[in-house]
């Protein structure tokens, strides 16, 4: 299960991980749809009831034994209910191992990323670790900035304020960019890059880094396309399509 | 939108607006009566901005340098660091030191009120006086003080002594209020040149701060002779000629409290010979500052202590011994003062007596107003105010014993003058715990690994050279010495959720503040509890871990409720699409793997 802003964000990284996760879990289902986190954020009790209701249904309809999300919100939203069991993309990784041509790719880049943890999971220490298992594997030189782990700070996202209070938002993200050490930053929730490059760093999601081209310090990341509505929606649909494609 | 908050929002909100440690005062600026903000400075000396050091203290106190040097210090008394090591931060030498070091007048606030065209009378230029004539000139009233000596400064001149306070510091530090317009009528002293009732006529209104002038001496049999006197008699021709009549060669100062102790330190340095100190109370029982018993002893002063005096005996009319008993205890089982005296006799041999057995504030209205123990008036504890209109009482003459405290009534009796003159009420919604005294609830614990680092002390002048003048013993700190002293702070305030929450520093001063003014009002802006991340970063440092997110949830969802099961911030509607379309066949799916 992807969530919501990773397909709206890059239908490439949604496809190349779907083909990764198959070569190791031939059954695999994939279900793209909304956790209710944002209703759930809002306050609206009763929609969300209904709203997380369907998507339970539909992984009862596909029989899943474990969840794998890639989306810290999702994670906690299907842990809270205590239906499925669920762990993170990010902590399977290093049990399952990446592609063998994929290690060390990045050995002889001079590029120095800082690790944005994501706050949901700030007690989540497999997932931190997983993050940067992937990392090491891939060759990148990281560093870590003061508030990290488990005292990591928000990307400003958080808590649907955007909409409500955009200017508090924006300096909240520049406030986080500020945490960091060096200019490139590497997040694994789509929404946490999107808010680092508002806050105006350079920030690429894991995903990119796994199956992306290798960045140096004179790259310069992907475009912000969350913060164009019709971009986003496109990708969604289009994640969709990839999945419906793979999934057979 | 009427919302009905659940009964857990209104829960968890009381218990931070309860709880909350972020507007809890340090201990230091709570004890003080003026609320000085000791923490402030201290932490603005230990880097070492010392004009925003003394800008900070100026902000309630006119006379830094003076109280640096002279103050009883109550915020030592409950400084953190005395409580968990007993090793207090020298909160009031650091003052002195700021002030030696950069205080100047431009530093000074000098702006007066617009004139109210009201003219207050003050008696008395103590530090009670003074400090009212401050605050009632700041207010815009014309201030006249009458003093009946030839200088200004009360106790702090003609009291304390020389080495303990020289007069520069007080002449420049006293400049202040001709700088903000008071007027002085000096030498005349109220109850004799001028009636209270002649400045109630031509004032509006008088605050009576003439202190406590009056020494004391108990009844003894033989002391009608030559050679005795009381402290404050002594201290003040002392202060003023630089020399005493009736001090001889050999003295007794009688009593064993902080006046005494400024008797006997004199008196070896106005000539006398040989000093001894006689007091009821056994050694460790002696009321005077530890560290004031110790300068004397070092310079020679001999301690009696646990002898009452029975008798004078005079030769040629002049007093020439003392008949002594021991003191078994001083205070009965009610801790009422009741010397129980025992058989043992003893007679020490002297040509001058001192006593230092309290003083007395002196009826100055012709018997028109009340007075009680010490002859302090009878005033309304509150406002200061008397059972004559327009006549307030402050200082000494009001029950202060010290001289922050004297300031502190002095401030008082201003702000009731002040509403009395606009034709207020003297107390409604007056906050009259912040006029004085009271406890911090400060309870956060010690950060991990603080340390007990031991109290850095100033450098004192020799015993020997000491007792040879009247200059300054205490030379105050050096610059290293301040930094390290200044630095050993604890910083006494929980702002931790404030320094990490941008959102909470949008809204409030802390979380106790804004749901206390939630529950007060029964309601919220929606804006607040949409605006927080639910990032719980609050919640990891704050010391009772309140979950602020949970209580933002919680209103979210009441808001909600209360508005159809919509959001009520307008952005939100753009999120409903959202969710709905994330929802929606078009742009979800779900495929079940096959082997
Ligand atoms: C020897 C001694 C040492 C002390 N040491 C300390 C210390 O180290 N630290 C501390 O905090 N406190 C100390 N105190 C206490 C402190 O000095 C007093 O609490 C404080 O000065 C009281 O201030 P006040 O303005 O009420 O009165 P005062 O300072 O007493 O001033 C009253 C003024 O009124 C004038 N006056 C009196 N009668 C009349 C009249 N009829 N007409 C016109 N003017 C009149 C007096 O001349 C005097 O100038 C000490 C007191 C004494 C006596
Ligand atoms: S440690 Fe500092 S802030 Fe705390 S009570 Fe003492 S002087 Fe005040
Ligand atoms: S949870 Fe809300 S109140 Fe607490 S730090 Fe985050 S934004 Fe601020
Ligand atoms: S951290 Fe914040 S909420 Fe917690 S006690 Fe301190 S000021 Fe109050």
């Amino acid at each position: 299960m992807p969530g919501c802003s990773l397909p709206s964000y890059s239908p490439e990284n949604i496809s190349k991980t779907v083909q990764y996760l198959k070569n190791t879990y031939p059954e695999l289902s994939v279900i793209q749809k909304c956790c209710g986190k944002p209703t759930k954020a809002l306050g609206q009790v009763d929609l969300l009831k209904q709203r997380f209701g369907s998507l339970v249904q539909d992984i009862k309809d596909c029989e899943i034994d474990e969840m794998i999300v890639a989306c810290q919100n999702c994670l906690n939203m299907l842990r809270e209910s205590k239906e499925f069991k669920t762990v993170s993309l990010w902590e399977i990784m290093p049990k399952i191992g990446l592609p063998k041509e994929l290690r060390g790719k990045a050995a002889g880049s001079d590029a120095v990323i800082s690790i944005h943890d994501s706050c949901p999971v700030r007690q989540e220490t497999a997932i931190h670790d997983g993050v940067r298992w992937v990392m090491q594997e891939l060759g990148y030189k990281t560093v870590e900035p003061d508030c990290t782990r488990e005292r990591t700070r928000c990307c400003g996202f958080g808590g649907m304020i955007v909409p409500a209070n955009p200017d508090l938002a924006k300096r909240v993200m520049e406030r986080r960019i500020k945490d960091m050490p060096t200019e490139q930053i590497v997040v694994y929730c789509a929404a946490c890059r999107s808010s680092m490059l508002m806050g105006g760093g350079k920030a690429w999601h894991l995903l990119d880094l796994l199956w992306g081209p290798v960045v140096t310090k004179a790259s310069q990341p992907p475009e912000n396309v969350l913060a164009s509505p019709v971009k986003a929606w496109i990708n969604r649909y289009k994640s969709k399509v990839v999945i419906k494609r793979q999934i057979t | 939108m009427a919302v009905q908050y659940t009964e857990q929002v209104l829960k968890i909100s009381t218990e931070v607006a309860t709880g909350c440690q972020g507007l809890q005062p340090p201990f230091c600026s709570a004890e003080c009566p003026m609320h000085t903000d000791a923490m402030g400075y201290v932490r603005l000396v230990g880097e070492g901005r010392l004009d925003d050091a003394v800008r900070k203290i100026r902000e309630r106190v006119f006379l830094p340098g003076t109280l640096g040097r002279v103050c009883a210090h109550p915020c030592e008394a409950v400084c953190r660091r005395e409580s968990e090591f007993g090793q207090p931060i020298a909160v009031a030498a650091l003052k002195r030191y700021a002030a030696d070091k950069a205080d100047k007048e431009e530093l000074w606030d000098l702006a007066v009120g617009q004139p109210t065209g009201k003219k207050v009378a003050i008696v008395g230029s103590g530090p009670a006086g003074a400090q009212a004539a401050v605050d009632l000139r700041k207010a815009g009233h014309a201030v006249t003080i009458y003093e009946k000596l030839p200088v200004v400064g009360g106790m702090l001149r003609v009291g304390i002594p020389n080495y303990r306070l020289p007069d520069a510091v007080l002449d420049f530090e006293y400049t202040y209020l001709t700088k903000l317009g008071v007027e002085y009528k000096m030498g005349v002293e109220v109850g004799k040149q001028v009636s209270l009732v002649d400045l109630s006529l031509s004032y509006d209104a008088v605050v009576l701060a003439h202190g406590a002038h009056k020494g004391l001496m108990p009844n003894v049999n033989g002391a009608v002779c030559d050679g005795i006197t009381n402290a404050v008699d002594f201290l003040r021709e002392l202060a003023m000629t630089s020399k005493s009549k009736v001090l001889g060669k050999r003295v007794a100062v009688i009593g064993g409290g902080d006046v005494a102790i400024d008797c006997a330190r004199s008196a070896l340095r106005a000539g006398a010979e040989e000093v001894q100190l006689v007091t009821l109370e056994k050694e460790n029982e002696l009321p005077a500052s530890p560290h004031e018993q110790e300068g004397a002893r070092e310079e020679g002063v001999v301690f009696r202590c646990g002898w009452c005096l029975e008798e004078t005996v005079s030769q040629g009319g002049r007093v020439s011994a003392l008949r002594l008993k021991d003191c078994r205890s001083v205070k009965d089982e009610n801790g009422q003062f009741n010397p129980r005296l025992g058989d043992q006799d003893t007679e020490i041999y002297c040509d001058t007596v001192i006593f230092a057995t309290g003083q007395r504030v002196e009826d100055i209205s012709g018997g028109a107003m009340a007075q009680t123990n010490g002859g302090r008036y009878v005033v309304d504890g509150d406002t200061l105010a008397t059972a004559i209109p327009g006549v307030f009482v402050a200082g000494d003459a009001a029950g202060s014993t010290i001289v922050i405290q004297a300031m502190a009534l002095g401030r008082k009796a201003a702000l009731s003058v002040d509403r009395y003159l606009k034709g207020q009420d003297l107390t409604a919604g007056r906050d009259f715990k912040s006029e004085y005294t009271y406890e911090s609830k400060f309870k956060v614990p010690l950060e991990a690994g603080t340390e007990n680092i031991k109290r850095v002390h100033t450098q004192v002048l020799s015993a020997d050279e000491r007792t040879k003048t009247f200059a300054e013993c205490d030379l105050g700190f050096d610059d290293e010495d301040a930094l390290a002293e200044a630095q050993r702070c604890l910083q006494c305030e929980c702002k931790k959720c404030m320094i990490e929450c941008l959102m909470l520093n949008d809204f409030t001063r802390c979380p106790g503040e804004l749901f206390g003014t939630f529950l007060g009002k029964g309601d919220i802006e929606p804006i607040v509890p949409y605006s927080c991340n639910m990032c719980n970063q609050c919640t990891l440092v704050c010391p009772e871990e309140y979950k602020m997110a949970d209580i933002f949830a919680g209103m979210r969802k009441d808001m909600v409720k209360a508005n159809h099961g919509k959001s009520p911030i307008k952005g939100h509607g753009a999120i409903d699409i959202h969710q709905k379309l994330s929802f929606s066949k078009m742009f979800t799916i779900k495929r079940k793997g096959r082997k």
